[in-house]
């Protein structure tokens, strides 16, 4: 072999000159062989295995077929090892195939169970199953790899039993003391693992790494542990070690990538080794959530012709075929699994999770208890049933299989985190509705309930009728006071992004507005909306079309709701970054960031403005309607419009540059979009505020008045030089800039916006109504703003203006329901209205909310209920304020009130 | 002892002029079960003096230096405006004891060594058996323990230094208010029977500055911390108050708080979070004013008089009863309250009615 290498290397450098110094060290590498050592004294085996633990993987292969005498066989697992790693998997087989003579497969159990390792990856279990059979069965002590490879690999053709019985041999061979390479601990935690024993597992990997930190495999057996846990951080940490001992290590990269949806991590596996497969199938799985669907299926496709065996792949394809209802499709997919690996339980799990991840959680269930029904012993079926059915509002059943899942399976993270939320469920309160059903904190139901239940039952009665169309309910709705428990309510898991809230078809989840600063009654008005188009369509809505809906029918809700981006819309029309229907969905799986996501949202809403003012409100309902059904986008569209996909997208962009004209505003390049929390729902800050911090003001200035030069409609610039103006105190010429930026877009609702800092200027000159004039022009765009409405609503009520004082006062609570101020305002307002049953409601929350005198809000609460005719709950209020304050006389004279009438 | 013992005879010989200060100890007795040494101290006298030393330690950073300004005169006029004290009766001694400075008119010393000395000395000639001193600290603290520090213009005072040169105050009620940051440790020193040590923190590694102070002064500001509707401040109202609002300031913020105040009244040196009249700490506290008591019985009728005892009567049982509530059902205990406030209550209004017509 080695002549044959040298001739090889003689014939290449004839050919090209460079790589004559390849053929010298190949040549001298091959002379050292002779003398049994490499160029660097060592032996092949040891070069080798430092080349390959490095990522050498061209040079690691050449080196350990140099390996002869007792190190030949392990040379060659070596070689072998080091092919597969660059994708070479018939050189990695035949290197090993080659020597074992005869197909005496007990006589090289190493070699033989490298090849069935090979034989696996590439789809062809049947055969390595024979070789591990025969290895295993003709020897009395088989070593500890061969054996466990055995027991994985009679599981994944369901020999479930049997591999029990394999996989117990190794660890007890581990338990007799009789294991002791880095390697063989890693391989009897895998046997742990797969019998379930999690954190026999872990500590087992623990123990491998720690004898041997540059056991690769161990390391990415161990990532690949915590990722089947859902336990993310740990994950990476295990793929990083591997990474800082060989960047070129494909599984590590791999599995990083599926931690963190690193794109770059699988061009960069893909380059080391074309035909990885796990790389090609995450690789897959990420463009198809983006949207990316015929490169996916290139990929699956060369995946399939290199495995036909992979069980990932099969299951994507799989799912597809039963979301897109392709029955026979999904049927093929199905046998053909079953010719390999009959009654998987994890192919069946990947399709509940797939449906669920499509919102279709009814058939989620129904796959879940298939996959557990197929292995009772399969716990994240259990998991995956609990959190559908949670999502499907049958708490009770979910908990049930959560809880089993959990006590077969406590390393799942995901599993123990949606328990955990149980825990703060069973701390909250039931509010219900004559349609909804509400779980909440005790402090939301006090403070949040009185403004919520009427919003939700207004929010049924106007979008029912308007979509004539009446969802299943009641819609159980959860309002979360901490974010990690709204997030792992939502989707497992304590980080969720930006999100504020989410709606699963019966089942809302949401942030408490306590944790919020943005309107949450628009928060509240867009879930609902999702309600009614998911149950419309069976949950089949794309979710650019769900999301634009919902945001268009916020500013049809309140018209100060929905969003104001027409210097996003400028930008995004002058970069042409606006997408087409076919890949709106990407927007939002793509989104990079809070200002991708944010776009996404608006675009969307876009989209929904464009259908009702070209064709009117109707054909949007008949578009929604068309998702209840499987059909391509072109059908829909054409069925509904009468115009091809194409043609929409045409007239989208006409009436887009149509919208741009109207704007008429020039965006410079040096503006980057503003910038806020929750995608939209919240106050936005103008990042081009930032200017200010970083240059003088004389500099600062000077710029914005030459961009004003370049081009007079350039907003920002009125902007900024109006703001730069107010902070100098040269509020005429301030109020200049400023009001011409406000004519130019009314609509801006950034922070700070024109008519924020106008008023802020007349409230320094002692204006006072012109800076209260300000404000409702900055409250005519702008629902997130707390402090305004509480400025104009206290001038309302100062100057008997009621009617006004309630519409402010309501615009605070929008924003924020949680803070003294507004309440006592109300309770002021309803005392000078003398509605003392509004009043009641104003001082029952107030009380909540006291912090610094308890005894007086008691007071004013008993009053409140002694002038609405409640004088036993007067009484109750009152005894409890005198029990702190006996010599409270006004307490007191309440008292005599309420118990006999008296007033002194 | 013989102040002690002197306070004792004091607190027994009580005459209806010291009814309030009576009821108000009482109540506290009524919810201890078994004695502690609370009747002998913070006995509130409308004859005796309130004092108070504002000791603000140098700082660097604008941001640092306008805040302890801003509540280091805060304070002193504060208790100048709504508590009676007088230039006689409070020094400030702040920073370098700069006089130039906006409102140094206030300034008595600079807060060093020699200034505190010498404050303490002045205060040691003129100060009567059952006066009542508050110090309160504004600034950095550092180190731990034994060691732990007020930094002070020139070299730092130690908590154990300090207590040293309380010593002298030993015929006095006093109430000390650390608010420095890693207050803790130089809180402990001083603790010791009959004193209130209120510190804005629970540990040493408690290092950033608190806002506790900002919140503290709050509740004296205006009678804001008054919960019991009597019109006076008590030190645990104030520190309820200033408590309540740190909290809710760390949770506005969306932070983990970096404070945590505690209360030490039994002078066992362990500081309680959650001070009551019911626990180990808060009865002194319960009591201790930080201004005089006013003698309300000059100048009325007999009748007046009269019912003004009685109100004094109705308050202390309603104070024992409240003491007491865990003996009762729920219902038997509201019952109870009800009577006695409604009681209460008409006394009010007939002494009231007396009052007014001894006016008219």
């Amino acid at each position: 072999m080695i002549k044959l290498m040298v001739l090889s290397s003689r014939a290449m450098a004839n050919k090209y000159s460079l790589a004559a110094a390849l053929l010298l060290t190949i040549a001298f590498n091959a002379a050292a062989q002779n003398a049994g050592q490499t160029n660097t004294g060592d032996s092949p085996l040891f070069r080798g295995e430092q080349l390959l633990m490095t990522g050498s993987y061209a040079a690691a292969s050449d080196i350990f077929q140099m390996a002869d005498g007792l190190d030949r066989n392990e040379g060659l697992v070596g070689a072998s090892k080091a092919f597969a790693m660059m994708g070479n998997y018939q050189e990695a087989m035949s290197v090993v195939e080659d020597a074992i003579e005869d197909d005496d497969y007990a006589r090289f159990p190493l070699l033989s169970t490298q090849l069935a390792e090979i034989k696996r990856s590439v789809g062809e279990s049947r055969q390595a199953l024979a070789i591990l059979e025969a290895a295993v069965s003709g020897l009395a002590d088989p070593p500890v790899r061969t054996l466990v490879q055995y027991g994985s690999l009679l599981r994944f053709v369901g020999e479930k039993q049997i591999a029990a019985q394999i996989l117990e041999r190794a660890v007890q061979r581990y338990n007799n003391g009789l294991v002791f390479s880095s390697e063989d601990v890693a391989m009897v935690a895998l046997a742990s693992w797969l019998l379930g024993n999690f954190h026999d597992a872990n500590s087992l990997f623990n123990e491998a790494t720690r004898a041997n930190p540059n056991n690769l495999e161990a390391h990415a057996l161990w990532g690949d542990l915590f990722l089947e846990k859902y336990n993310a951080s740990d994950a990476e940490r295990s793929y990083q070690e591997a990474l800082d001992i060989n960047s070129r290590f494909t599984p590590a990269l791999v599995g990083i990538a599926n931690v963190v949806g690193d794109e770059r991590a699988l061009q960069r596996a893909l380059a080391i080794n074309p035909n990885s497969i796990p790389a090609m199938e995450t690789y897959g799985q990420l463009l198809l959530v983006n949207g990316r669907e015929d490169e996916a299926q290139d990929y699956f496709e060369r995946v399939l012709a290199l495995n036909p065996e992979s069980l990932k792949t099969l299951s994507v394809l799989a799912s597809r075929a039963a979301l897109e209802e392709r029955t026979d499709e999904y049927e093929r997919y199905l046998a053909q699994v079953e010719s390999f690996s009959p009654g998987n339980a994890e192919f069946l799990g990947n399709i509940a999770d797939a449906f669920g991840n499509n919102y279709l959680f009814d058939q989620a269930v129904e796959f879940a208890r298939a996959a557990i029904a197929a292995d009772p012993q399969y716990w994240q079926g259990y998991t995956l049933l609990g959190s559908n059915l949670i999502r499907l509002g049958e708490e009770v059943e979910g908990k049930r299989n959560l809880e089993i899942g959990y006590e077969n399976d406590p390393f799942n993270v995901m599993t123990s985190n949606m328990l955990k939320v149980f825990d703060t469920l069973e701390t909250y309160t039931t509010q219900e509705s004559e349609h909804f059903k509400v779980h909440m904190s005790q402090n939301d139901a006090d403070i949040l309930w009185p403004y919520l239940e009427p919003l939700l039952e207004e929010g049924w009665d106007t979008l029912t009728a308007k979509y004539d169309y009446e969802p299943e309910g009641p819609i159980l709705i959860e309002v979360f006071e901490k974010s990690e428990d709204f997030a792992v309510r939502s989707v497992g898991l304590p980080d969720i992004g930006p999100l504020v809230g989410i709606c699963f078809g019966k089942v809302i989840t949401l942030i408490s507005p306590d944790t919020l600063s943005a309107n949450w009654q628009e928060i509240v008005w867009h879930e609902f909306m999702h309600v009614i188009t998911l149950q419309m369509t069976g949950n089949r809505m794309p979710r650019w079309l769900s999301e634009g809906i919902s945001v268009w029918e916020e500013r049809e809700g309140r018209p100060y709701w929905g969003r104001s981006q027409g210097l996003d819309l400028v930008r995004a029309a002058e970069q042409d970054k606006l997408l087409n229907i076919a890949d709106l969905n990407s927007g939002f799986s793509g989104a990079r960031n809070s200002a991708d996501l944010g776009f996404a949202y608006f675009q969307a809403y876009l989209v929904v403005d464009y259908i009702t003012d070209e064709y009117g409100f109707e054909k949007l309902v008949e578009l929604v309607d068309q998702y209840a059904y499987i059909k391509e986008d072109d059908q829909r569209f054409d069925e509904v419009f009468d115009v091809s996909l194409a043609q929409f997208d045409e007239g989208f962009t006409s009436w887009i540059d149509g919208r741009v004209a109207e704007i008429n505003v020039y965006v410079h390049t040096e503006d980057v979009p503003d910038e806020g929390d929750g995608h939209g729902h919240g106050v936005r800050e103008n990042s081009s505020a930032i200017l200010a911090e970083l240059y003088n003001n004389a500099s600062l200035k000077q710029h914005m008045r030459a961009r004003i030069e370049e081009n007079d409609r350039d907003f920002q610039a009125y902007l900024q030089l109006g703001i730069v103006l107010f902070k100098e105190e040269s509020f005429l010429e301030a109020k200049d800039y400023l009001n011409k930026a406000y004519e130019l877009l009314p609509s801006y609702t950034g922070y700070p916006s024109p008519p924020l800092v106008l008023s802020q200027i007349y409230e320094k000159e002692g204006n006072r109504e012109a800076q209260l004039q300000q404000l409702e022009l900055l409250l005519e765009n702008l629902q997130h703003d707390y402090a305004s409405a509480i400025i104009l609503a206290e001038a309302a009520l100062q100057g008997g203006d009621y009617q006004r004082a309630e519409y402010y006062i309501d615009r605070a609570i929008q924003v924020d329901p949680y803070r003294n101020d507004v309440h006592q305002l109300k309770a002021d307002y309803a005392d000078s209205i003398g509605d003392s049953a509004l009043a009641v409601t104003e001082y029952e929350v107030l009380l909540k909310l006291e912090i610094n005198d308890p005894a007086e809000a008691q007071t004013n609460l008993a009053e409140a209920y002694l002038k609405n005719g409640q004088a036993l709950q007067a009484k109750e209020n009152i005894l409890r304020a005198l029990e702190t304050a006996p010599s409270y006389q006004r307490a007191q004279r309440i008292l005599l009130q309420s118990v006999d009438g008296d007033s002194d | 002892m013989f102040y002690a013992l002197m306070k004792k005879l004091f607190f027994y010989r009580s005459t209806v002029f010291f009814g309030l200060t009576l009821l108000v100890a009482s109540s506290a007795v009524a919810q201890i079960n078994g004695r502690s040494a609370s009747n002998e101290f913070f006995l509130d006298r409308p004859e005796s003096t309130k004092y108070a030393v504002i000791l603000a330690g140098p700082t660097v950073g604008d941001e640092n230096k306008s805040r302890f300004k801003q509540w280091a005169f805060s304070l002193h006029d504060i208790l100048a405006r709504d508590y009676g004290y007088s230039a006689d009766t409070i020094s400030l001694l702040f920073d370098n004891g700069e006089a130039e400075a906006v409102g140094a008119e206030r300034i008595d010393a600079a807060c060093d060594l020699n200034g505190i000395e010498q404050e303490f000395a002045r205060l040691e000639s003129i100060v009567e058996t059952g006066d009542q001193i508050t110090i309160y600290l504004i600034g950095h603290g550092s180190g731990t323990e034994d060691e732990s520090k007020f930094n002070i213009v020139g070299p730092d005072i130690t908590g154990v230094q300090f207590s040293q040169m309380l010593d002298v105050f030993d015929q006095q009620d006093m109430v000390i208010v650390n608010t420095t940051s890693a207050s803790y440790g130089f809180s402990a020193s001083l603790s010791s029977e009959g004193r209130v040590v209120i510190s804005s923190t629970r540990s040493s590694s408690e290092k950033y500055d608190p806002v506790f102070s900002n919140y503290f002064i709050q509740a004296l500001d205006n009678r804001n911390g008054d919960r019991d509707k009597n019109n006076r401040v008590s030190m645990l109202e104030a520190f309820n108050y200033a408590k309540s609002n740190v909290e809710e300031f760390y949770e506005e913020q969306g932070r983990l708080a970096s404070e945590h105040a505690g209360l030490d009244d039994n002078g066992d040196a362990l500081f309680s979070l959650n001070p009551t009249v019911a626990e180990i700490d808060g009865r002194l506290a319960e009591i201790a004013y930080i201004d005089n008591l006013v003698d309300e019985t000059i100048g009325l009728s007999e009748e007046a008089i009269r019912l003004k005892s009685r109100m004094q009567d109705l308050e202390r049982s309603v104070f024992i009863l409240r003491g007491r509530r865990a003996e009762f059902l729920e219902a038997d205990y509201w019952q109870q309250m009800e009577v006695l406030l409604i009681d209460l209550a008409r006394a009010t209004g007939q002494f009231n009615d007396q009052v007014n017509g001894v006016e008219q």
